[in-house]
């Protein structure tokens, strides 16, 4: 497989956020990966303490000049997360538009990273220049809910608003959405949250078609951070793998996260009291403001006093598809 | 296996050198990575252009300053590659003398890169700052016979030569060295270029000597950047499972540069075409798709013990 990803995320020493949440899941099955890093800090921001330096949008722009001029600015996928800064957002948003121009088959797999559980956790200032210029060119997007109504200006408080939200956002832009965690009610009651899908396709005859996926997934006791930034490259994975099935795609990015969320879980409970918060690896989109605490987006309580029921619990991931055609 | 390694070196946006050579290995290999990037640079300088940023003293110091408030600075390992700026060589030397008190058993791999083939390629006030303040720390030292040479005052000739030199290497600090490739003529012929190492060992009746091996590695027609940087890393794993075997780690780490370098040159050629040199794009390792190699190496070469 000849795959090359860019990748424009931070890069933590310590830690996996950004780049290092994502370069090694997506070297490991075999696709080469670029990175810019938009900024290099000691960890990520949910610690005590954290120091860094960040990298400006002429800073980003030199490293794609050296590229260009060596003619190996071909890419198959772009990946960006988390960004703070307005000029940054807007160059890169260039560059992807060169590369598209390069390759017009090149997928841009975009997290847009604004905030969650109603509040932003960027500056107000990016708001537009995701919603007007970023998410455009984007064609896989993975906003949680908050996100997805900030894009449409539309709230979501039944899964057939969610419906409508994917299509507005795909009306946007990208063919394929997911809104990787929401508030909806789960079927399987108040431990799971709801994740949705949707991808827009072309069939040979020329008909428009569209699949919907709907998760439920474990919520889970915990504040991770960089788990958004593996959903992401993930996704971009199993979709290079499943263009046509978001079905499998999700299932697959989702047990990884499963996974990976498993074993940290397993390993910080080894290390410390289930009292104290984990400081290793995972989930969760994005940072907050450095002299905030960690925000905890896609997790709800569970008791963690019993950990056979945890265990079981992890054990079981539910997947159910709703099938909608659009004409 | 819970071992974290602190690799300080170069990051290129596109291509295999410096941590981006370093780090996936050691990550498949299970180890974890925390990694310092001394600079950012679009790709290595081996390409027609090459742009980028650099990390000063000062930056590093800050970074490393966030890793210690967090009370995070314990590493098993510290790997350091490529350097340009003696402020930069020096406050790593700061930062490595404080991770060693915070855990004595720290192994600090070291590639002194300075130059190859009779010339410096890094400015020559770097070389004091090796030998009176890096080299000492070192615990385990890869220099190749210029380096080598630069560091003792001592030319290689001969075999002799390198087994003396090797063990001024000891006295200056490092417990293992490893002279990553030489001109001494191979037994094997012209096709053929020689590396030794050496490792001071304890004896079981409490008596110091050293283990001392040779080998004689397939010389390849091209010129690959990054590889040097892979080897560092590949032998502080096999360092790390064989910690007392350096002929084990060496054919281990050596067989892993074959399988990788034979991957390449097979795509660069493919790539190339007939009867065309491969360009440095073409050339960057095939790392991500060497993973099976990494993991687990077929052993191609053998080290004989002196």
């Amino acid at each position: 497989m000849e795959c090359r990803v860019l990748s424009i995320q931070s890069h933590v020493v310590r830690g996996y956020v950004g780049n290092k949440s994502a370069s090694f899941p997506l070297q490991v099955l075999g696709f080469e990966v670029d990175s810019i890093n938009s900024v290099q800090f000691s960890n990520h921001t949910g610690y005590s303490h954290w120091k860094g330096q960040v990298l400006t949008a002429d800073e980003l722009h030199v490293l794609y000049e050296g590229i260009k001029l060596n003619k190996v600015h071909q890419y198959d996928y772009v990946l960006t997360g988390y960004t703070r800064d307005t000029s940054f957002l807007e160059m890169v948003v260039d560059i992807i538009q060169e590369l598209k121009r390069a390759n017009p088959n090149l997928v841009y797999v975009c997290d847009p990273v604004l905030g969650d559980h109603g509040s932003m956790y960027v500056p107000q200032n990016l708001y537009p220049v995701y919603k007007n210029k970023v998410v455009p060119v984007a064609d896989i997007i993975t906003p949680n809910q908050f996100e997805a109504e900030l894009l449409t200006g539309k709230n979501i408080t039944t899964e057939k608003d969610a419906v409508e939200v994917m299509d507005l956002l795909h009306a946007m832009g990208p063919d394929t959405v997911v809104i990787t965690s929401s508030d909806l009610p789960s079927r399987l009651g108040d431990r799971f949250l709801v994740s949705l899908g949707s991808q827009r396709k072309v069939r040979p005859d020329g008909s428009r078609t569209t699949q919907r996926v709907r998760m439920e997934v474990h919520k889970v006791d915990a504040v991770f951070v960089g788990t958004g930034d593996l959903f992401a490259a993930m996704l971009l994975a199993w979709t290079h793998h499943y263009p046509d099935d978001l079905k499998m795609a999700c299932e697959k990015t989702f047990s990884v996260m499963h996974h990976v969320i498993q074993r940290t879980i397993s390993y910080a409970h080894g290390e410390k009291t289930h009292q104290e918060v984990f400081r290793h690896v995972c989930f969760v989109n994005g940072f907050v403001d450095g002299s905030v605490c960690h925000k905890n987006t896609s997790a709800s309580f569970i008791t963690l006093n019993s950990p056979q029921t945890l265990m079981c619990l992890f054990n079981i991931l539910y997947v159910y598809i709703i099938f909608l055609c659009s004409v | 296996m819970e071992c974290r390694v602190l690799s300080i070196q170069s990051h290129v946006v596109r291509g295999y050198v410096g941590n981006k050579s370093a780090t996936f290995p050691l990550q498949v290999l299970g180890f974890e990575v925390d990694s310092i990037n001394s600079v950012q640079f679009s790709n290595h300088t081996g390409y027609a252009h090459w742009k980028g940023q650099v990390l000063t003293a000062e930056e590093l110091n800050v970074l490393y300053e966030g890793i210690k408030l967090n009370q995070v600075n314990r590493y098993d390992y510290i790997l350091t590659g490529y350097s340009r700026d003696s402020s930069f060589l020096e406050t790593v030397v700061d930062i490595i003398q404080e991770l060693k008190k915070a855990n004595p058993s720290l192994v600090y791999v070291c590639d002194p890169v300075m130059g190859d083939h009779g010339a410096m390629y890094v400015p020559e006030y770097l070389l004091p700052v090796y030998r009176d303040k890096v080299v000492p720390l070192a615990d385990i030292l890869t220099p190749n016979q210029f380096e080598a040479e630069l560091l003792t005052g001592r030319k290689i000739t001969t075999e002799e030569d390198a087994l003396e030199v090797m063990d001024l290497l000891h006295k200056l600090g490092p417990e293992t060295v490893v002279l990553t490739s030489t001109d001494l003529p191979s037994k094997r012929g012209d096709q053929f270029l020689v590396a030794l190492g050496s490792q001071n060992i304890v004896k079981a009746d409490g008596t110091k000597t050293s283990q001392k091996i040779c080998m004689d590695m397939p010389k390849v027609d091209a010129v690959f950047v990054g590889t040097g940087d892979l080897f560092a890393a590949m032998l502080l794993a096999w360092t790390h499972h064989h910690p007392k075997d350096l002929k084990a780690a060496c054919e281990k780490t050596a067989s892993v540069m074959h399988h990788v370098i034979r991957r390449t040159m097979t795509y660069a050629n493919e790539m190339a075409g007939p009867g065309k040199r491969p360009s440095p794009a073409q050339l960057e390792l095939r790392m991500v798709q060497s993973k099976a190699d990494i993991e687990n190496p077929a052993v191609v070469l053998e080290a004989r013990v002196l």
